[in-house]
């Protein structure tokens, strides 16, 4: 009787630069090492079921990577995800787990928006924050906001607007008593793909720095408040709060 | 531009003559900074970013002021290829169980990291604390064949540690080398201080014992050590068994430029350094812990040695001759190292090491008891290996039990029956076809056949005979499948110290690519038929390095100066580099790789006894000349190649009254097409 799993996990520190290749590989060795009962796929070289919505860029942050586990033997969940998330690299943690009811719509389907976050390091923060309110606002108010991408097998132009469903720039203390830029904004995952590099080329006229470190926070729904994460409900809001976060 | 990284100064090295207190034992020791915070933000713009950032399952990361000794252990090549190196991880793991001793690793970095780490002050780091190389008190690098000489220079170079040993001072780490190509460090020796010669286990933990002393006589509390504290470190390593350092000797030389002989020039330092056998595998029974890579490497398994040395009498295999005499691992134990380290680590393949896997006396029932354990499972076996004349089909289909049966290679080394009876590797050409046969009819579906040319007395006929083998085992393959392929994969010889071919003249590369085009026109109508070749150019500088001697290391100083990096890889073409380094250094191949030496020249290692007897190793190549072959001592007379007295040891010749099989296969269940760069050829050894 097998039985499916969906979780939420992270990928943070260190991990941040496993490759989208490397970590089936790097999963199923946690898997093997929690000795819990992953089903494999058949044939001569056979893997785990591990399946992930979609790649996440090396060097990226993320406490909104998703997958969907599937088991041989049915397993305790509460003990031997703990078991599972104790045994992944330090930075990859398991922070929810659902089990996948049968005709349960596909985990794509309840990740139709991305909350990303674009952190600045600690320098220029109310003029940059300033300047990205004043920047969001004409990208919000526009129909189209082409950008080019640079790849190594030419350039290409894609319009980030219609991915954009809310964006916002705050102003946060530090724990060195610094202040920096973070702007959040809640991203369409249907449609052509438009990551924070991406919106980084919508808002800069040559004059914003790329920000220090790009964080995908969580997938979910988009709402007026800012994103209802899938597996757990709770609303992420597009607008931290500063007051509560320094105190 | 507004949110600019202001400019990340990476810590500052401190000049040497104010490094002590980082250096000083436990407590007193000043913990260098981390370089983490500056290599994170580079890492996106690098190839294979993971390779830098260590963190893996296993990594044992120690406080600084917690241990006495603090070594960093390398391997000269990229993560990719060093990572699965057994020896590093065997000492990594015993010198870390030692509460004095920490241990972390460092690999060569990618030419786009090195560039970044140039231009951001970033020294050469290890991977658990990304703490700089000069901090360290033993550099510790393994070199498993000649092609990483050029990357320890420039990690020395990138470790803020001058290049010479006898520039350094109290205020730098003990550069020692190890591993096969510490056998002749010679090319090396202005560079190194100390090489170990022989297994590690035993010598390390007594350098770390030596080192540990001297640190607490010269290095405790806020003690300034006195003007000749290094050279009483240079000593106490020196009388530890094992143990070469080569500014005590000197070579000397004949008018005409031949070696007369090296002697040693430091009064109790033995004019022999002979080398350090671990008689007991059954007491070290590393690597347990093995570090999980969390990125890509060459071989991604849990391994197991499960026997050291060889003794069928290859007389081109450097490994064969200077691993002697054959020590076992118990069954019990093989099995139990399996099974713990594949719960521990998650990997689902395991490899069951040594120079000529089913030549254990035991190997029938290791290989069933484990293939009987992961029936069923997702995990594979393998018994990676080039030994030819001891194989049969039965084993390798009871350890593919799992998987499908692609792919078997065999290595007959060469193509004629009078050509293996030169190089000693006694296996009849019905004996290989007879093996083809078998394969190919239990359903193997490709076979790989590893030759070399350039060996020594080969004709032309000598080397067509390979093309004909392949010609021939080609037709049976046929037989069983339309689509059943074999491969030629064809290399040059390099002749290795320590050998019966250690006089021999090696071939100049157009003569090899000329030999190599024969095979490739001889087999042209049999479109099956692969063949795959290094790069001729390739086995130059290892050549060169392996028997050259110190006249050879200005050479390679410059070839490092003119940019010579990764020497090994297709990648990196270097040939030119280094043509030109020796030049201008006046080192000649002519001298050292393209001619035939005599009984009576001095060889650039017979001061490093690596327990074979010269005269022994002339008389073996005598013998081949004369095609007379030499039987494996393990069930035949002993030959008195000078191993084993000395060692209170015999040959273990088996638990179960021995096995005899017919050929060995390599790589099961199939792996990479692509023949491999000399780089990975060495990665899996210990």
């Amino acid at each position: 009787m097998s039985q499916r799993y969906r979780i939420r996990w992270t990928k943070e520190g260190r991990t941040r630069y496993i490759s989208a290749r490397d970590l089936t590989s790097v999963w199923e060795r946690a898997l093997r090492r929690a000795d819990l009962p992953i089903a494999y796929s058949e044939g001569f070289t056979p893997h785990a079921k591990v399946s992930f919505p979609d790649a996440l860029p090396v060097s990226y942050g993320s406490t909104g990577e998703y997958a969907e586990l599937t088991f041989a033997a049915p397993i305790t969940p509460e003990r031997d995800i703990a078991r599972l998330s104790s045994s992944l690299p330090d930075g990859m943690d398991i922070l929810t787990y659902l089990e996948v009811p049968d005709g349960a719509p596909k985990l794509a389907r309840m990740l139709r928006a991305t909350l990303w976050e674009l952190i600045w390091p600690p320098v220029d923060a109310t003029e940059l924050t300033d300047l990205l309110h004043r920047r969001s606002d004409e990208l919000m108010a526009s129909d189209a906001a082409p950008v080019i991408r640079h790849r190594p097998d030419g350039d290409r132009t894609i319009d980030v607007r219609p991915a954009m469903l809310a964006i916002d720039a705050s102003t946060h203390p530090t724990a060195g008593g610094d202040a920096r830029t973070v702007l959040r904004a809640v991203l369409r995952n249907d449609g052509p793909t438009v990551r924070p590099t991406d919106l980084h080329a919508a808002l800069t006229r040559g004059d914003i720095a790329e920000p220090a470190l790009n964080r995908r926070v969580a997938q979910g729904e988009h709402v007026p408040e800012g994103l209802r994460e899938a597996l757990s409900g709770a609303v992420d809001p597009l607008v931290l709060d500063v007051d509560a976060e320094a105190a | 531009m507004l949110g600019t990284v202001p400019d990340r100064r990476a810590p500052a090295v401190p000049p040497r003559g104010q490094r002590l207190d980082y250096r000083r034992p436990g407590a007193a020791g000043v913990a260098p900074a981390s370089y983490w915070e500056t290599i994170d933000p580079l890492l996106s713009q690098v190839r294979k970013p993971a390779q830098y950032v260590g963190g893996e399952h296993n990594q044992v990361a120690s406080d600084w002021d917690a241990s006495d000794t603090r070594w960093l252990l390398c391997y000269p090549d990229t993560y990719e290829v060093g990572q699965p190196n057994q020896g590093i991880q065997i000492l990594y793991e015993i010198l870390n169980e030692r509460a004095t001793a920490l241990a972390e690793r460092a690999y060569a970095p990618w030419i786009d990291m090195e560039a970044l780490q140039r231009e951001h002050g970033i020294p050469a780091f290890s991977l658990e604390h990304h703490r700089p190389l000069w901090a360290f008190d033993v550099f510790a690098v393994t070199l498993p064949h000649e092609l990483g000489h050029t990357n320890l220079l420039n990690l020395l170079d990138l470790g803020s540690v001058p290049l010479r040993s006898a520039a350094r001072s109290v205020d730098d780490p003990i550069v020692l080398v190890g591993g096969h190509a510490a056998y002749n460090p010679e090319p090396l020796a202005p560079f190194i201080d100390a090489a170990v010669m022989g297994d590690g286990e035993e010598v390390t933990l007594e350098v770390d014992d030596a080192i540990r002393t001297w640190k607490r006589i010269h290095l405790g509390d806020a003690q300034t050590p006195g003007p000749d504290a290094r050279e009483d470190l240079l000593q106490r390593l020196a009388a530890v068994e094992g143990v070469y350092v080569p500014a005590f000797y000197e070579p000397r030389y004949y008018d005409d430029g031949r070696l007369r002989q090296t002697v040693s020039v430091k009064p109790g330092v033995p004019g022999r350094v002979p080398k350090r056998t671990v008689q007991d595998l059954e007491q070290w029974a590393y690597p347990r812990k093995q570090i999980v890579p969390m990125t890509e490497t060459v071989h991604e398994r849990f391994s197991v040695e499960i026997f050291r040395g060889c003794t069928r009498g290859c007389r081109f295999c450097q490994a064969g001759m200077i691993t002697r005499p054959v020590r076992e691992r118990r069954p019990e134990t093989i099995q139990k190292l399996v099974e713990d380290g594949v719960r521990d680590t998650g990997f689902n393949e395991v490899g069951l090491l040594s120079l000529s896997s089913a030549d254990h006396s035991a190997i029938g029932s290791v290989a069933r008891d484990l293939a009987d354990t992961y029936e069923g499972t997702t995990t594979s076996l393998s018994l990676p290996s080039t030994r030819v004349d001891a194989f049969n089909v039965t084993l390798s289909n009871e350890l593919a039990r799992n998987g499908r049966r692609t792919g078997l290679t065999f290595a007959p080394e060469a193509g004629s029956e009078r050509m293996r009876a030169v190089i000693n590797k006694m296996v009849s050409e019905a004996d290989l076809l007879r093996t083809a046969e078998t394969s190919f009819s239990e359903g193997w579906r490709h076979i790989k056949l590893y030759f070399m040319v350039g060996l020594p007395t080969e004709q032309d006929e000598d080397v067509l005979a390979i093309a004909e083998l392949g010609i021939k085992a080609y037709e049976i393959a046929r037989k069983y499948g339309k689509a059943n392929k074999v491969t030629l994969s064809v290399g040059g010889f390099v002749p290795k110290p320590h050998t019966p071919f250690q006089w021999v003249a090696q071939d100049p590369p157009e003569e090899i690519r000329r030999k190599l085009s024969l095979i490739r026109h001889a087999i042209k109508a049999h479109g099956g038929l692969k063949l795959r070749t290094n790069d001729p150019e390739e086995g130059v500088i290892e050549g060169l390095l392996a028997r050259g001697d110190r006249r050879v290391a200005p050479a390679v100083e410059r070839a490092w100066e003119l940019g010579a990096r990764f020497d090994g890889w297709h990648e990196m073409p270097t040939l030119e580099t280094w043509m030109q380094a020796l030049e201008e250094t006046g080192v000649s191949l002519e001298r050292f790789s393209y001619r035939d030496r005599d009984e009576n020249e001095a060889l650039p290692w017979d001061h490093l006894d690596s327990g074979l007897e010269k005269s022994w190793l002339w008389e073996d190549w005598q013998d081949s000349l004369t095609e007379k072959d030499l039987d494996d001592c393990r069930w035949s007379a002993c030959y008195d190649c000078g191993v084993c007295p000395g060692l209170s040891i015999d040959h273990d010749t088996g638990y179960t009254g021995g096995f005899q099989l017919p050929v060995l296969p390599q790589g099961l269940g199939g792996g990479s097409e692509d023949l491999p760069t000399a780089p990975e050829r060495y990665a899996s050894g210990s």
